[in-house]
C-alpha cells in the first residue's frame, strides 16, 4: 500500500524560490536522511526477496511491485555500515535517479519534510561514509536531518559494482 | 485465443531455486558419467552440496559439452510469457555476472532465469568474455 503521496510535495520542491524546501524523508543507519521529493514515486513494502547471485553487498535482491522487478537498494552497506535489517515491515522508497529506478530500503519512513531554506547548510567536508554523499544539512522540527544526494549515491553505487562484460582496465 | 508461454527448466544449487530456458539444455545426465574436465562445479549460483546430478550444455566447440553440476533438476515448468521480466537495468549494471538473464514470476515470486551457456563459460567473479581463452 503506498504511503504518503509525494506529488504534492514535488510540486514545492520544484519551486526554487519557495522559502521551504520540500524532501522526503527516511531513517537510514540510525539517522534522519532526505533527498529531493520528486524522486521518490511511492513508498512500498518490500515482498518477497529474491537474492542475486555475484551482487555487491548494497544489492541485497530484488522484489516484484505491482508485476515489475525492482532492485533493492541498501545504503547502509555503501556506506559501509551494517545492512538495513529486512522484515515483512520493511519499508522502502521507490525513487528514479536518471535511467535507474531502485526501491531504497529504510529502517522507517517519515515522509514529506519542509525544511526552511535559511536551515539548509553546507555538509561537512568529511569524503567518507555516507558524508560523500551528502548534499546539504537542515533542521526541521524534529530535529537534524541529512539532505542526499540520492542521483550522485545512485551512480557511485553502480560504478563501485562490477558488471558483467565490463573492462577492469 | 492461447497466451503466449515459455517453457524452463528448474533446477536447483545449494538452497536456492534457478530456472533456465530448456533449449539451453542438451540433456540432464549423471556427473559420474561425464568427463572431469567437463564438469562445472563452482558457479556464479554457488557450489552444490551434492555431485551427481548435471545440466549437459553445448560448449563452446563444436560437439563439445559442458555440464553444471545441481544438487537436483526439478522439472519443466511452462510459464506466460508475460511473467517473464528482464533484469532491472540497475541490477544488469551491478551484477559481476551476465549469466543472470532476467527472472520468471512464479507465484508472484522472481525466480532467477539463468543463461546456461554463460553459466558455464564464466569462472565465478570473472565475466564470460574474459573466462574465455
Amino acid at each position: 500500500m503506498p504511503d504518503p503521496n509525494p506529488q504534492a510535495g514535488a510540486e514545492g520542491a520544484q519551486q526554487g524560490n519557495a522559502p521551504e524546501a520540500w524532501f522526503f524523508c527516511l531513517r537510514l543507519i540510525g539517522g534522519r536522511y532526505a533527498f529531493e521529493a520528486p524522486l521518490v514515486s511511492e513508498v512500498v513494502r518490500l515482498g518477497p526477496l529474491t537474492r542475486l547471485p555475484a551482487a555487491p553487498s548494497f544489492l541485497p535482491g530484488v522484489f516484484t511491485h505491482r508485476g515489475e522487478v525492482l532492485p533493492v537498494l541498501d545504503v547502509g552497506q555503501l556506506v559501509n555500515q551494517p545492512a538495513i535489517p529486512i522484515r515483512a515491515s520493511t519499508r522502502a522508497a521507490i525513487v528514479h535517479c536518471g535511467p535507474w529506478k531502485v526501491a531504497v530500503v529504510s529502517e522507517g519512513v517519515e515522509g514529506l519534510v519542509a525544511i526552511a531554506r535559511k536551515n539548509l547548510e553546507p555538509p561537512p567536508s568529511e569524503s567518507s561514509g555516507v558524508a560523500e554523499f551528502l548534499s546539504a544539512v537542515g533542521r526541521d522540527k524534529s530535529g537534524p536531518i541529512a539532505i542526499l544526494d540520492l542521483p550522485r549515491l545512485v551512480d557511485t553505487a553502480r560504478a563501485r559494482a562490477v558488471p558483467a562484460g565490463s573492462s577492469h582496465a | 485465443m492461447t497466451e503466449a508461454s515459455s517453457e524452463i527448466l528448474m533446477f536447483q544449487v545449494g538452497v536456492r531455486v534457478f530456472a533456465a530456458v530448456v533449449h539451453d539444455a542438451v540433456r540432464i545426465g549423471s556427473v559420474a558419467a561425464s568427463p572431469p574436465d567437463d564438469l562445472v562445479c563452482e558457479s556464479a549460483l554457488g557450489t552444490p552440496f551434492e555431485q551427481t546430478r548435471g545440466i549437459v550444455v553445448s560448449g563452446d566447440e563444436p560437439g563439445t559439452e559442458r555440464v553444471l553440476v545441481v544438487d537436483q533438476v526439478i522439472g519443466i515448468r511452462s510459464v506466460p510469457d508475460v511473467d517473464v521480466h528482464p533484469l532491472p537495468a540497475f541490477a544488469a549494471a551491478c551484477l559481476s555476472s551476465g549469466a543472470v538473464s532476467g527472472f520468471v514470476l512464479v507465484d508472484e515470486v522472481p525466480m532467477l532465469l539463468v543463461d546456461l551457456p554463460t553459466l558455464v563459460r564464466e569462472r565465478p567473479g570473472v565475466p564470460a568474455h574474459e573466462a574465455t581463452p
